[in-house]
């Protein structure tokens, strides 16, 4: 790497290497059935070079044609990017464990064995067809560039989930368990998804109209997608944000607090400087309902005229080869702060309502604005403080800007979920549609 | 390649094991608004090795040669543990030993065009999309993808097959006070760079919609007879019912498999849907799938009678079924699963205007937005619609999401146009992306489809 530096900082006034290293399995039961396991060792290397504030970009597998990786990103410079940022100096960032040594005991044999003793615990509860989940893996990132950078940090997860499907469908309850090393789920984790679909097991027609909704925190993903997108420095710079010039402002209830924590290294992912060196620090979004900060990566940053954020990650919504990404400012370590109530007491306090335990086309609608518009898959219906079934064909409508005022009440812990950490929030007056 | 591929398969021990490799060179152009945010061509390469022992299958895929021997330990490791705790050992059906080398033709080899023409062609649609005083922004990019996969199987197949892929799409992002809308534009193909040449019209109608929407009523939720365009019927096509074609998707959950049972009427009389990869010059085309299995036109909904399904060579002898060819993976970073070519809902008699008399009220539903199933169950979005009412299109709408059920929707098609259009660009994110995810469809009327409005 550092010959490869030498190399091209001939060529250029600033250069910065990423490498990554990693190693991934995934092991999948689908009705008690061991249905697959798959295997990913990889590497590569992205280099970044800034000449005349234009920026060349390039990547490689091959780690011994560095000659190729420095042409390509030579090539990419006369393309003419404009890039009015410098790669940051090393820096001292806070020391975190984000690297477990234990995940090495995780090995495909231990999983399958935890997947099959989840199975012997579950047999007789439910009905339900019952699919796991495990992912394991390990990564070491390197970032050196021409300011003097030369960071490394090494990651280790694991995560199981556990998904009980309802009879012809594909939609059920899920939830997941995550560390940095193995760990065996505890009967309540399994407990708490089978009550949960149980509860849900009579199919209901509903009659549609405005009602209390609980979202669990698989489902919360859906309306912070729209957050993340208008609290960017790349929505800004675009004027594609709804709130722009609202910093300071109460835009939502305040119950709502919502942090990015890259220092947390309780939970696996922890990092201490982002996919550009920014060192990382813990940063409010929505601080009780207000609006506290916008997130920057280094080129958003410039462009602004601000100081980056460390929110520069090379990472996608959709899957993607991590070397060949460009870092995009992205919150990766987000978490709603819990609140006060437990679950159970979040749903006993529902007259007649919903509870949205998975979504459907989440991705689709106006994310800019803030609109969603989503299938329930499945949403579980509520009587009288008890759930009575599950909802046939429903749909739910909003936007964040209003839905995100009517919080009435925040469950007291959070749990792993696409996009962070969240707990099950009950909002007022969502909109739902069904057949009736 | 090839003696390097040997080299490796031959240190496997197995009953059957198959080794791809690939280069993959990818271009990519992308503007921001005016601005230029990416321009370079890289290439990338790897591995993926499949190994098949009594009844216990795995794949491992890895980046670097050097790695072989730890990727065929791991392999193997993976596939015993398989054999030890599975419940119906792998079986693989039985195909043809393909020794084909195969390049389709292309009209214009985009490989063969400068940089500095794909930058001023991608520049030129941008700054039609951009030429609006309500247009905010842009995303268009250019993005070219060839892939050289070289397979090899301890069976004696040895394929090598060159898949391009090229396109200019985007999002174009209209804005008046807070309220943002965006529209998506698209050009695109696996048949040559001569397809993103003359397409001005169409970035140009798409920004027109674009601050047309912004004028547009949100559309109210409730439950409606609707004609959805081509693009919204291939998104139904491939979303609520391609992927219950897919074995894998179904094999191991017992109520899904016994309604995709093959005979079972799912569908209206007037409803014939059917996968077929070998079309040429579609963005779906391909000559061999990743298991080197000779990839066929099938039929898989006939009159709304289910009549087929697709297959990997595992599912195919599962299943007791042919194999089809339809096993893909998106790159070298994946093993192949089961992913549909080319599927579309075959023509039907009618003329638009002959389904807008017979819709009489209701909304002309056009152009997707994203869709995602669960199960039996679907959520669309689309990016625009118009209201109908006696038969005659009228004043646009926005905010519009679909959604239903599968069978209960396969059943009420109630007509079908005869103005079948395929896709240009794909995208679908089945674990994997598949960018050549080709479908398409006719107009056709849905009756009672629920929408959910914002």
């Amino acid at each position: 790497m550092e010959n490869l530096m030498a190399f091209a900082k001939k060529e250029s006034d600033q250069v910065e290497l990423y490498s990554l290293e990693q190693t991934a399995n995934r092991i999948e039961f689908e009705a008690a059935k061991l249905n697959d396991i798959q295997s990913t060792i990889e590497s590569g290397v992205t280099m970044r070079l800034i000449k005349d504030h234009k920026l060349g970009f390039a990547y490689t597998r091959n780690l011994q044609d560095g000659e190729s990786l420095v042409r390509n990103a030579l090539a990419s410079l006369k393309g003419g990017v404009e890039a009015r940022f410098d790669f940051p100096a090393s820096v001292n960032p806070p020391g975190i464990r984000a690297y477990d040594e234990r995940i090495k005991e995780a090995r495909n044999t231990v999983i399958v064995d935890e997947c099959r003793r989840i199975y012997s615990r579950l047999e007789g509860k439910t009905k339900g067809q019952i699919d796991v989940t495990a992912l394991t893996g390990a990564n070491r990132i390197g970032i050196m560039n021409s300011a003097g950078a030369d960071l490394s940090a090494m990651n280790s997860y694991y995560s199981i989930t556990v998904n009980i499907l309802y009879p012809g469908t594909a939609t059920g309850i899920h939830r997941t368990l995550v560390s940095k090393a193995f760990q065996s789920v505890d009967d309540g984790f399994l407990e708490g998804i089978v009550e949960l679909y149980n509860s849900g097991a009579k199919e209901l027609n509903v009659r549609g109209g405005k009602m209390p909704a609980v979202f669990m925190p698989e489902s919360m993903y859906a309306l912070i997608w729209r957050l993340q997108s208008a609290t960017s420095g790349e929505s800004l710079y675009h004027k594609q944000s709804p709130l722009a010039g609202r910093l300071g402002e109460t835009i939502f209830e305040e119950k709502l607090t919502i942090v990015n924590d890259p220092l947390d290294d309780t939970k696996p992912g922890a990092r201490i400087f982002d996919d550009e060196g920014v060192t990382c620090t813990k940063f409010p979004i929505i601080d009780r309902g207000v609006l506290k900060n916008f997130y920057y990566d280094l080129c958003y940053a410039s462009k602004m005229g601000t100081a980056p954020t460390g929110h520069g990650f090379k990472t996608s919504r959709w899957s993607g080869e991590t070397i060949s990404m460009r870092p995009s400012c992205a919150l990766e370590h987000l978490t709603i702060e819990p609140g006060d109530t437990e679950f159970w007491q979040l749903v006993r306090s529902v007259e007649r309502g919903i509870i949205v335990c998975g979504t459907l086309g989440a991705h689709s609608g106006n994310i800019p604005n803030g609109d969603f518009s989503i299938g329930l898959s499945p949403g579980l219906f509520v009587e009288k403080g008890a759930i009575v079934g599950r909802i046939k064909d429903a749909m739910i409508a909003g936007n964040i800007y209003e839905v995100l005022k009517r919080v009435r009440g925040i469950e007291n812990r959070v749990h792993p979920a696409y996009t962070g950490y969240y707990p099950a929030v009950l909002f007022d007056d969502i909109s739902v549609a069904t057949e009736n | 390649m090839v003696e390097k591929l040997w080299s490796i398969l031959n240190k496997v021990t197995a009953e059957y094991a198959d080794i791809r490799h690939e280069t993959k060179n990818e271009t990519r152009i992308a503007l921001n608004g005016k601005e230029l945010t990416e321009l370079g061509s890289n290439a990338t390469d790897g591995y993926v090795l499949r190994v098949l022992h009594k009844g216990g299958f795995s794949s491992v895929a890895f980046t670097t040669y050097d790695d072989h021997e730890k990727a065929i330990a791991t392999a193997t490791e993976n596939a015993h543990l398989m054999s030890r705790f599975t419940t119906q050992p792998v079986v693989f059906a039985t195909t043809q030993v393909v020794k084909d080398h195969y390049v389709p033709l292309l009209d214009e080899d985009p490989r063969k065009v400068t940089m500095d023409e794909k930058l001023q062609l991608t520049r030129k649609y941008n700054a039609i999309a951009l030429d609006h005083d309500k247009i905010a922004t842009t995303n268009i990019a250019y993005v070219e993808t060839t892939r050289e996969k070289n397979f090899v199987s301890t069976e004696g197949s040895e394929i090598h097959e060159e898949l391009m892929t090229a396109r200019i799409s985007g999002l174009i992002t209209s804005r008046e006070g807070n309220l943002i809308q965006n529209i998506r534009v698209a050009a695109g193909g696996s048949h040559g760079f001569a397809i993103l040449r003359d397409r001005e019209d169409d970035f140009e109608r798409k920004m027109r919609i674009a601050v047309e929407l912004l004028t547009a009523q949100p559309i109210k939720g409730g439950r409606s007879n609707v004609i959805v365009n081509q693009s919204m019927g291939g998104v139904f096509t491939h979303e609520a019912f391609g992927h219950f074609s897919e074995a894998d998707i179904i094999e191991n959950n017992r109520s899904m498999r016994q309604k995709m049972q093959i005979g079972a009427m799912l569908g209206s009389e007037i409803v014939s849907i059917t996968d077929d990869p070998t079309l040429p010059n579609q963005l779906g085309h391909y000559r061999y799938d990743d298991e080197g299995v000779a990839a066929c036109r099938s039929s898989l909904l006939k009159d709304g009678m289910l009549v087929g399904r697709l297959h990997s060579r595992r599912t195919a002898a599962a299943f007791q079924e042919p194999v089809n060819g339809h096993c893909v993976a998106e790159d070298y970073r994946y093993g192949p699963i089961i992913r549909m070519g080319t599927i579309f809902i075959e023509p039907g008699k009618d003329t638009f205007d002959g389904l807008l008399d017979r819709l009489g009220d209701g909304f002309y539903i056009l152009d997707a937005k994203g869709g995602q199933t669960s199960g039996e169950n679907f959520t669309f979005g689309a990016q625009y619609g118009y209201e109908v009412k006696n038969g005659k299109v009228g004043a646009m709408v926005r905010d519009i999401n679909i959604s239903g059920n599968l069978y209960n929707t396969l059943k009420n098609i109630v007509a079908v146009g005869d103005d079948l259009r395929l896709g240009q660009v794909g995208g679908c994110g089945k674990g994997q992306m598949n960018i050549r995810s080709c479908h398409g469809s006719p107009h056709l009327i849905i009756s009672n489809l629920v929408i959910g409005g914002v």
